[in-house]
């Protein structure tokens, strides 16, 4: 019998709630997490607002110790590993930490420290930079405090993939468990929200109001305008089927099937993904029930996504509600792809379908059930996620209840 | 699973050499890399030497016009790929229509884009946007892709100094549960003003020349290149009547999970034995050991432990060199680079040495392989690389038979 992947844990900090319960709640009552950014000075920007999350105490989470020299991507990931690891009720020990890994997507998670890392040395001179900083100038910094603090052995990934970060790192964390590499992997994705990225989006054009237009995030809607930059981190606990059923735990889904497709021409990329995927699923296009969308607000981006939707499942798109939650929670950039899974995980398990909120004016171009404005009551089980761009990365995940 | 996965294409830029041919007439020759810096200025910093790359004209190899566009990761790591590809008698573009995976592995990525932003950002108040686009390691991967004409599952391994050998083993993965035919294994890091500076501030930097398990060794090199390594699936291969260089037969992930900086002699025993428990061989069948080896006290001394502890009595019998005496570290690239030597070392039978040996440490005492190269029938090989984070990685390589 083939190995099967299982999710049975979620962890979740994010700009509409802390904890599973309190994103999935949110989830259904459409709720938005943007706000005037404080963690840094827009003043000089035409942009003000993000999906900061300003409620967020790591010493919540992780105690006090520790604590100073970590950066805001490593705090929050390690928030949402622990909620995750105790979402799962997993205890992990000597005897079983060679069998458990991490794999986390991130990409600009480490830009900031890098960037500032720098700077102290420009600006002080290189022999008074604190050399305690450094570790913080590796990509792989936030995925590896996961490991140091909760003991985690087995392995230790990091991915950044961009915009697929996220979905990529549930495929390698699947692929690792379909191998016998490992029996449990702590999966998901980071991003932070910080000046650097956040001025480099601003500055090319891509934030909702850089314009001077109103900031909106609308995916799917006639007026939209640009992303709203938003941050957080989400983790899973992955786990081979057997395991999870041996030690009782509980299964929220099944990790069916995945892919991911990079080529230089952006629909052509996000077809194959999609194809490649159900494929990988051994499923038709007609079973898929939900499809949890990465359409963030961008004028082609939402576009793209429906387009090759459309491509790949014919007519019979037009009976599958599509939605994205980047709605509610903006575009967490490397989180993207994991926040969705997260989305299609819930649908599986309450019972509604997360609505796009804030949809108002249909666009000729963009025509498929997204699912508008208010959570929708249906079983579910199955559901595609997609994390895509405009610049021909791709990756698709299939989840289905058991 | 039966799927046999080969390396049959090299691609190099290198200190001492681009193209593997003159890289490996080179370290067998025990030619150094390393000379005084000059792409920054070190004047206030401690040490004033690296192991720069300073003969190379990508030019041969990527179009003007699009120079700009990359970063020097980018470009290093393009060069290398293209190597490779042609190395392999494979046409570029790519001609068939079947998926060709890209696994590509990076510390920082394009971190002297950052250093660029930087400069610009503090001298003129202002933020270089069309920068910002080459930030993320991904846009290398999306380079690769465009450069070589592919399309196909793409990863980004940014796992420190343990990311050539990450990627390596992806590429295996992706062939071996037969996703794909074939895969671009690639890993680059230019030279980075941040990583000399957090080194430097580390005291980890050695004067003059890098001397691993010598007494007196003072440290590691900064320094930048690229290695590609292209992997089949063995029928493949074959059929398109490719030449095969030798065969990929297992690697080995673990995590220290206790120190982000310091190695832990228990991830490296752990890393090592699930490399030879995968490949499915014991201790006694290595030839020859690539050692991580990066010329500090702490690493060598750590590395040399855990290798007593894997080899027990074998330890002092078996060839153990370590090419970074001759290139410095190359941090990502390295362990790509090094699996190119040990490519190299099974096709010749020549082991590369351990130059700037001089003083035998008794915590050292392995067969390093001390400033000559020795001929010696090699026929499995154990990569070793760790990076901060506690992430450890060792590939084995065999030679081919078939």
């Amino acid at each position: 019998m083939t190995t099967e992947v299982v999710i049975t844990g979620i962890g979740v900090v994010s700009p509409i709630g802390i904890g599973r319960r309190v994103f999935f709640d949110s989830l259904e009552k459409g709720e938005t997490g943007f706000r005037e950014i404080t963690l840094f000075d827009t003043s000089a920007l035409n942009v003000h607002i993000a999906g900061e999350i300003s409620d967020f105490d790591p010493v919540v989470f992780l105690g006090k110790k520790g604590l100073r020299t970590l950066d805001r991507s490593t705090k929050l990931v390690c928030s949402a590993a622990m909620l995750a690891i105790e979402d799962a009720d997993l205890t992990i020990t000597e005897t079983n930490t060679h069998s458990i890994g991490v794999c986390i997507g991130t990409t600009f998670g480490s830009l900031h420290s890098i960037s500032q890392f720098d700077r102290e040395g420009l600006i002080e001179g290189p022999r008074f930079v604190n050399p305690s900083f450094f570790p913080n100038t590796v990509i792989n910094s936030p995925a590896s405090q996961i490991s140091i603090r909760f003991n985690i052995k087995g392995f230790n990934t990091t991915i950044s993939t961009g915009v697929c970060s996220g979905l990529d790192a549930i495929s390698y964390a699947s692929d690792f468990i379909k191998l016998g590499r490992a029996d449990v992997v702590i999966a998901g994705a980071v991003e932070e929200l910080c000046e650097e990225t956040f001025i480099g989006f601003h500055n090319m054009g891509l934030l909702s109001g850089v314009d001077g237009s109103e900031s909106l995030c609308c995916p799917f809607d006639k007026r939209r305008n640009g992303f709203i930059l938003s941050e957080g981190a989400i983790v899973f606990v992955l786990e081979n089927r057997k395991h999870a059923e041996t030690r009782g735990a509980k299964i929220f889904a099944r990790v069916q099937g995945y892919t991911s497709c990079i080529t230089s021409e952006a629909e052509d990329a996000l077809s194959e993904a999609i194809s490649s995927a159900l494929k990988d699923a051994s499923m038709n296009p007609e079973e898929v029930e939900y499809i949890s969308a990465g359409a963030n607000s961008t004028v082609e981006l939402d576009r793209l996504e429906t387009k090759a939707l459309k491509k790949v499942l014919g007519d019979h798109i037009y009976k599958i509600p599509v939605s994205s939650i980047k709605s509610m929670i903006g575009e967490t950039f490397s989180a993207a792809g994991a926040f969705s899974l997260g989305a299609a995980v819930c649908a599986l398990n309450r019972g509604f379908l997360p609505p796009t909120v804030n949809y108002r004016v249909k666009d000729p171009e963009c025509d498929l059930d997204y699912v508008p404005n208010e959570a929708r009551p249906m079983d579910v089980n199955s559901a595609l996620v997609i994390a895509s761009d405009l610049y021909g990365n791709s990756s698709v995940v299939v989840i289905n209840k058991i | 699973m039966s799927t046999r996965v080969v390396v049959t294409g090299l691609g190099v830029v290198s200190s001492i050499g681009t193209g593997w041919q003159e890289f490996w007439s080179n370290l067998l020759n025990g030619k150094s890399g390393i000379s005084d810096i000059t792409s920054i200025d070190t004047s206030a910093h401690f040490t004033h030497k690296g192991g720069e790359i300073k003969d190379f004209n990508p030019q041969k190899f990527i179009p003007e016009a699009l120079m700009k566009s990359y970063s020097r990761a980018t470009i290093l790591a393009v060069v290398a790929a293209k190597q490779a590809f042609l190395d392999a008698a494979i046409e570029i573009p790519f001609a068939q229509d079947i998926p060709v995976g890209i696994c590509y592995g990076t510390t920082t990525g394009p971190i002297q884009v950052i250093e660029d932003i930087n400069n610009i950002y503090l001298q003129e108040q202002t933020f270089p946007s069309h920068l910002f686009f080459q930030l993320p390691p991904h846009t290398t991967v999306s380079a690769i892709s465009k450069e070589l004409g592919l399309k196909g599952p793409s990863l980004v391994l940014s796992t420190a100094c343990a990311a050539g050998n990450y990627a390596i083993g992806s590429g295996y993965d992706l062939i071996r549960m037969q996703k794909v035919k074939m895969v671009v294994c690639c890993a680059s890091d230019a030279f980075s003003r941040i990583s000399f500076t957090g080194f430097n501030q580390f005291k980890a930097v050695a004067p003059e020349k890098c001397q691993p398990f010598d007494k007196n060794r003072k440290g590691m090199m900064v320094a930048e290149g690229a290695g590609a390594l292209i992997l089949e699936d063995l029928e493949y291969a074959m059929k398109r009547g490719a030449k095969i260089y030798a065969e990929i037969i297992g690697y080995g992930l673990s995590c220290d999970a206790r120190h982000m900086t310091s190695p832990s002699v228990d991830g490296i025993v752990a890393c090592m034995k699930k490399a030879l428990k995968e490949a499915g061989i014991s201790p006694e069948d290595v030839d020859y050991i690539s050692a991580h080896g990066t010329g500090t006290l702490a690493n060598d001394r750590t590395e040399c432990a855990a290798i007593k502890e894997v080899f027990g009595k074998r330890y002092k019998e078996i060839p153990i060199s370590s090419i970074k005496s001759m290139l410095g570290h190359t941090m990502g690239a390295a362990s790509a680079l090094e699996a190119i030597a040990c490519t190299l070392a099974i096709k010749h039978s020549i082991i590369p040495p351990t130059i700037n040996f001089e003083t035998p440490d008794p915590e050292c005492d392995i067969n390093c392989v001390p400033n000559k190269a020795r001929k010696h029938e090699v026929n499995y090989v154990l990569n070793n690389s760790y990076a901060f984070g506690g992430n450890n990685a060792s590939v084995v390589l065999k030679r081919f038979v078939e």
